[in-house]
């Protein structure tokens, strides 16, 4: 189980604070159910998501340096965290199918927080909400796919 | 949510940087860097004596003619360099303002961000000191050029609020245009100059170019009287920026000296509420108020004023304060007991003369960090354009709350103020904010934007008690203050 400290979203920093999270606890749970025997058939298709998401963190830490200005430092209000907190306790001894439905539902609430954030962020800063509508679309991208495993 | 971590919990006595390397101060007197959300000592600064200064001046003086010789594009290099390093430090930058002036996490990489867009632009400097010239501008067979010049050394003597950008208002443009530099930090906060002048040593600028001097009145005044000192950049109080002024104009230097503000925020009954609102609020609670573009007075035109009022109490309530290395956390602590003093005595005034403490942070508390000088969000109602609350720069988050007919009342409300730094108007209507912007008589103008900070490539600076002087700092105004521009007249026989 990969721990993760979820801040209130009361800041720009403290919502990419969150997506950090979310990727940090995105990548272990791929890692640990790669590691699991009886889904092994997926165990490539889990390591690339890992992969994937351990990039996403990349570019968050990126925005959240090369973005931030005084220009959007207006107080976030709108963002209950309770909505967007993800499972990370990665159920052992899963087969495939378990496995995609538990990280699928990761993927679901992932896209909810960036796609919510997103439309924030687009009265904040353009740029940011762009990568976050990007982050969203993906993640319901990822979604798909688990459930086509 | 856990805080992030500090970088160190004890920075020791600081030392002064000079010709290139780091010494102590031989002044006995020092004084306590205090972190201000926790009430803990992180660090002593030296309040070193004249000679000190004067050795740093020297230093800059002998630096300065080989680094004027080197190639414009060669010392816009080690800009680059600087930028580069300053990028792998960013979070560790950020992090020493959080703990020695008190703002939040985002505010300090906010501001880190711009500390590096200064740099940005001042590596640019090829382009930007070219000078000019006219083919037969003497007359036939006499060619006439303008060349740029740098002077020598140049000074700057920086307030506790932007602890890492406003020095950088000023030295990347004077030593990018071939002058060397002499900063005197704040010496509430002189940490994070230090940590960056440790960066622009690894940078490879020769030694004297930047020195750094800590300390008081007695470094000001050797900058401001020496001989060979060109130039004085100052931001801070309007009294002391008046003084500044002055006084180095005295001894014959050039000056830019940035004063207080008294920003009033206009609302239009046209303006889209909601955005309205949420923009105000870090104008108004950002940096805890302690920004010359901060927002003061809040002017409610028309009928706007009662939901907005309503409005806007509901928001200032959900402000989270608290040590801004949470990052959650929206609103620090102001910078000192001293601060905190004198913005409660604003607000006692106001009750006094009769307004009404709609919401009242002067007993505000942040659990765990009582030794912090939090003052939480204030809202005076029914303030009127004589109380002292209206017209006096406050610097916290408080918000004085006037009533208006017209944007033309509002005009000349904030006309009636000494001060002209910067002022905005909320509206949807394109002819409101066209006149607003033509008629207001202030530096920075903000059409539904409170914060109304100029990028590195604009110039900085008020009207009025809010700046004395006239090229501003920032882009090509500081490159024109820290140049001289010089006339060749050629004629080949």
């Amino acid at each position: 189980m990969v721990e993760c400290d979820f801040p209130e979203c009361t800041t720009f920093g403290s919502v990419i604070r969150f997506a950090l999270e979310l990727e940090k606890g995105a990548v272990g749970v791929y890692d640990e159910l790669s590691k699991e025997p009886k889904a092994a058939a997926a165990a490539e298709s889990f390591k690339a998501l890992a992969a994937a998401h351990k990039k996403r963190g990349e570019l968050l830490e990126f925005t959240r340096q090369q973005k931030l200005n005084e220009m959007i430092l207006e107080p976030i209000q709108d963002m209950i965290r309770e909505a967007y907190i993800i499972d990370t306790r990665t159920p052992k001894g899963v087969d495939v199918k378990a496995a995609a439905k538990f990280a699928a539902k990761i993927e679901e609430t992932s896209a909810k927080f960036y796609l919510d954030a997103a439309k924030i962020a687009k009265n904040l800063m353009a740029e940011a909400a762009r990568i976050m509508d990007k982050l969203g679309k993906e993640s319901l991208a990822n979604k798909a796919k688990l459930e086509a495993l | 949510m856990a805080l992030l971590s500090e970088v160190k919990k004890d920075y020791g006595k600081l030392k002064n940087y000079v010709n290139g390397e780091w010494i102590d101060s031989t002044s006995d007197k020092v004084i306590d860097i205090e972190n201000p959300s926790t009430g803990e000592i992180i660090g002593k600064v030296p309040m070193s004596a004249a000679d000190e200064t004067k050795a740093a001046i020297e230093a800059a003086h002998e630096a300065w003619w080989a680094w004027r010789e080197t190639p414009p594009i060669t010392r816009g290099r080690v800009f680059f360099k600087l930028k580069e390093l300053i990028e792998q430090h960013f979070e560790n930058v950020a992090r020493i303002m959080v703990q020695e002036q008190g703002k939040t996490i985002d505010e300090a990489r906010g501001e880190t961000r711009r500390t590096i867009e200064n740099v940005e632009v001042a590596a640019g400097i090829p382009s930007l000191m070219m000078g000019y010239g006219l083919e037969d501008g003497g007359a036939e067979g006499i060619d006439e050029d303008a060349v740029i010049s740098p002077l020598g050394v140049f000074g700057a003597i920086c307030p506790f609020n932007f602890p890492a950008m406003i020095p950088y208002w000023f030295w990347p443009y004077a030593v990018a245009s071939g002058n060397t530099y002499i900063i005197k930090p704040s010496s509430q906060v002189p940490i994070t100059q230090n940590y960056l002048t440790k960066l622009v040593e690894q940078a490879g600028f020769p030694p004297g170019v930047l020195n750094i001097v800590n300390g008081s009145h007695e470094v000001s005044d050797t900058l401001m009287e020496h001989p060979k000192v060109k130039g004085i950049s100052f931001v801070g109080s309007s009294p002391v920026a008046k003084y500044i002024y002055k006084h180095s104009a005295e001894y014959g230097k050039r000056v830019q000296a940035q004063g207080g503000a008294k920003n009033s925020l206009v609302v239009m009954p046209d303006c889209v509420l909601d955005r309205t609102v949420s923009n105000m609020l870090a104008s108004y609670y950002g940096c805890a108020g302690q920004r010359c573009l901060a927002g003061s007075n809040l002017v409610a035109i028309g009928d706007i004023a009662e939901p907005l009022l309503k409005k806007w109490v509901e928001a200032s309530k959900k402000i989270r304060m608290g040590y801004g290395l949470d990052e959650s956390v929206n609103m620090g602590p102001v910078v000192s007991a001293k601060a905190k003093k004198k913005v409660l005595e604003y607000i006692d005034s106001a009750e006094h003369d009769g307004a009404k403490i709609l919401l009242d942070g002067r007993k505000a508390k942040v659990p765990g960090y009582e030794k912090g000088h939090f003052v939480g969000t204030t809202v005076i109602d029914q303030v009127t354009p004589d109380m002292k609350v209206a017209k006096e720069e406050i610097f916290g988050p408080v918000v004085t709350y006037l009533r208006m007919d017209s944007m033309d009342d509002a005009l000349d409300f904030i006309h009636s103020s000494p001060f002209g730094n910067a002022a905005s108007v909320y509206t949807s209507s394109g002819k409101t904010a066209r006149e607003f912007r033509y008629k207001c008589q202030c530096g920075n103008i903000g059409i539904n934007v409170g914060v109304v900070a100029a990028m590195a490539y604009f110039p900085f600076a008020g009207y009025k008690d809010s700046f004395f002087g006239d090229l501003h700092g920032q882009g090509q105004d500081a490159i024109k203050f820290f140049t001289d521009r010089k006339v060749v007249i050629t004629r080949w026989f």
